[in-house]
């Protein structure tokens, strides 16, 4: 893993207002993304996660809005950008080709009435029309790449089940190799033998193709098994980052400590 | 009520066509046998991934699906040859929970409706105040404030609160057996927990034996009782949940333990899995199989 910076972020504050006032889903949000790694978000729900992913994206819906702080994105041959202010057509060229975005039950994302290739084509025709004649033979390794067999190009999302579907999201995601893709819990909701097989192919697509992935996940265990450093947030804040190893056996902060804890383990009732 | 309660499926075999098999078949149940006792009460879990026939066979036990092959008896009676009365009295003794607690609820009518169905159907009350005592009180029951959901529509409350009114229905009912598919899916942990709670709740204070059908592990472990493991339609082991989970005898159920995601960075999986997702399996839980509005 390098040192170099994907993403930069600081000073972030995300509002929602309501008519009680404001209220803070992020504050005072300092984080950096290292190039090739696996950045674990973790939290409770509520504790402003996903609300971080969808600012970062430039997916915030109103009455949600950035108040404070800034996103430096670096990408690959190009100029440092601030995601949060990014505008138009600039960010549009940015999304998939440089950014790409795993949403949470991504697997109600796909088009139902179009099949699984024609979603392919749309995304990298779009960004990268040069590719038009190797289509076919990239579509191929792509799903490949995430564990499915080329026919399942030719379906349609209902002859898919869930974690079929969350993998064709995947493979999308990476198509036009992208700086950075933020997966928004993309383990909720499978059962345990289809998380697994998603968690190993998304260590294999940093493995064989150095992606860079932020994963947010309220799973510990997720993140234990898949990240190289986990940032914790709580009530909007981050309260701690770090290695994967130190956070499990040596977490600084009470709230870590109290979420590992809460995890609950077979041969012990939760409480 | 006279008949012995106890539900029995025999060798239950279901299949459906489909395209893109060998056959034109997918064998959704392959073999299913065992027995729910009302006496006594119990819980008895059913867990398999996505796609290996829990959720047919919550259908088939509720009497919403007929085998290809087999029999589903309830006091020694084919439940898909009752009389009139003996299947109402079937209906009212086996009670469902199913997963989403969206579609369940029809949008146009308040909640009210559900509950008061109930009342009127099993004639449980006399008189309407008599109904609306009995209502508030089975709403008190699973911690629903009746002022708060009474008069209200499916939109306006949570899906915590949707699934325990269906809780408050079958705390009305008192059936003997409930049959929970996916209950707790779509729940939270907080939410989770009152649900499974509530669920204990009436095994002890009502003599209720539950059919719980779950992906998940943990919710099994802590239900405790009985479990059955399932995939691909086959039942493959059976046992008290702490002997299952302990020492595991099939390799599947193996397979399944070990791929609870260890928290611990240094107890990460070696080995890799595949999993044969097989294209021509039918999206089993998803809005595709309707699930009936009560």
């Amino acid at each position: 893993m390098s040192e170099e910076t994907v993403l930069e972020v600081s000073g972030l504050e995300v509002v929602y207002s309501t008519s009680k006032g404001d209220v803070k889903a992020v504050e005072e949000l300092d984080l950096s993304v290292r190039r090739g790694e696996i950045l674990g978000i973790a939290g409770e729900s509520g504790s402003g996660k996903s609300t971080l992913a969808v600012a970062l994206l430039r997916l915030l819906k109103p009455p949600g809005k950035v108040t404070a702080g800034s996103a430096i994105f670096h990408r690959k041959g190009g100029s440092p950008v601030d995601l949060l202010k990014v505008r138009g057509e600039e960010l549009r060229v940015l999304r998939w080709s440089a950014l790409s975005y795993l949403p949470q039950g991504s697997m109600n994302s796909l088009n139902p009435v179009m099949r699984v290739e024609d979603q392919f084509k749309d995304v990298i025709l779009e960004h990268a029309p040069e590719r038009k004649e190797t289509l076919a033979d990239l579509i191929a390794r792509l799903l490949d790449q995430v564990g499915l067999e080329p026919r399942v190009a030719r379906m349609y999302p209902h002859e898919l089940s869930g974690g079929m579907k969350q993998r064709v999201l995947m493979a999308i995601c990476v198509a036009l190799e992208p700086d950075l893709v933020i997966a928004d819990e993309p383990t909720t909701a499978l059962d345990v033998t289809i998380q697994r097989v998603i968690l190993q192919s998304l260590a294999d697509l940093r493995h064989d193709f150095g992606v860079t992935l932020m994963v947010i996940s309220h799973d510990m265990g997720v993140h234990a098994q898949l990240a190289d450093r986990v940032a914790v947030m709580y009530e909007g804040r981050l309260v701690e980052v770090g290695d994967v190893h130190q956070i499990f056996k040596d977490p600084q902060h009470d709230y870590t400590r109290q979420l590992i804890d809460s995890i609950p383990r077979l041969g012990r009732r939760a409480s | 009520m006279s008949t012995e309660k106890v539900i029995e499926l025999r060798e239950v075999q279901q299949r459906f066509h489909a395209r893109g098999t060998p056959d034109g078949y997918l064998t959704a149940v392959a073999d299913a046998s065992f027995r729910l006792d009302a006496e006594p009460p119990q819980v008895v879990s059913l867990v398999g991934q996505s796609g290996s026939g829990k959720s047919t066979i919550a259908r088939n036990v509720l009497g919403l699906q007929k085998p290809t092959a087999g029999t589903i008896t309830y006091g020694g009676k084919d439940i898909f040859k009752l009389n009139r009365t003996e299947y109402d009295e079937y209906r009212r003794n086996v009670q469902p929970v199913f997963q989403d607690p969206y579609s369940i609820f029809n949008p146009f009518y308040r909640v009210d409706r559900v509950l008061w169905k109930a009342v009127k159907k099993f004639s449980l009350a006399s008189t309407r105040e008599a109904g609306e005592a009995l209502i508030e009180e089975s709403l008190q029951a699973v911690s629903l404030d009746p002022g708060r959901v009474l008069g209200r529509y499916p939109h306006q409350l949570s899906g915590g609160q949707r699934q325990r009114i269906m809780l408050a229905r079958i705390h009305m009912l008192r059936p003997a057996f409930v049959i929970a598919d996916e209950p707790v899916s779509m729940l939270d942990a907080q939410i989770r927990k009152l649900f499974l709670d509530i669920l204990l709740d009436f095994q002890r204070e009502h003599g209720m034996t539950t059919l719980f059908i779950t992906h998940d592990l943990s919710t099994v472990y802590y239900l405790g009782g009985q479990v059955m493991v399932i995939t691909k339609g086959e039942i493959v082991e059976r046992g008290p949940v702490a002997e299952v989970m302990h020492t595991p005898s099939h390799p599947y159920t193996r397979l399944l333990l070990d791929s609870i995601p260890q928290p611990d960075p240094d107890a990460r999986w070696t080995t890799r899995i595949t999993v044969n997702e097989s294209a021509a399996t039918p999206p089993t839980d998803t809005a595709t199989e309707a699930t009936p509005i009560i």
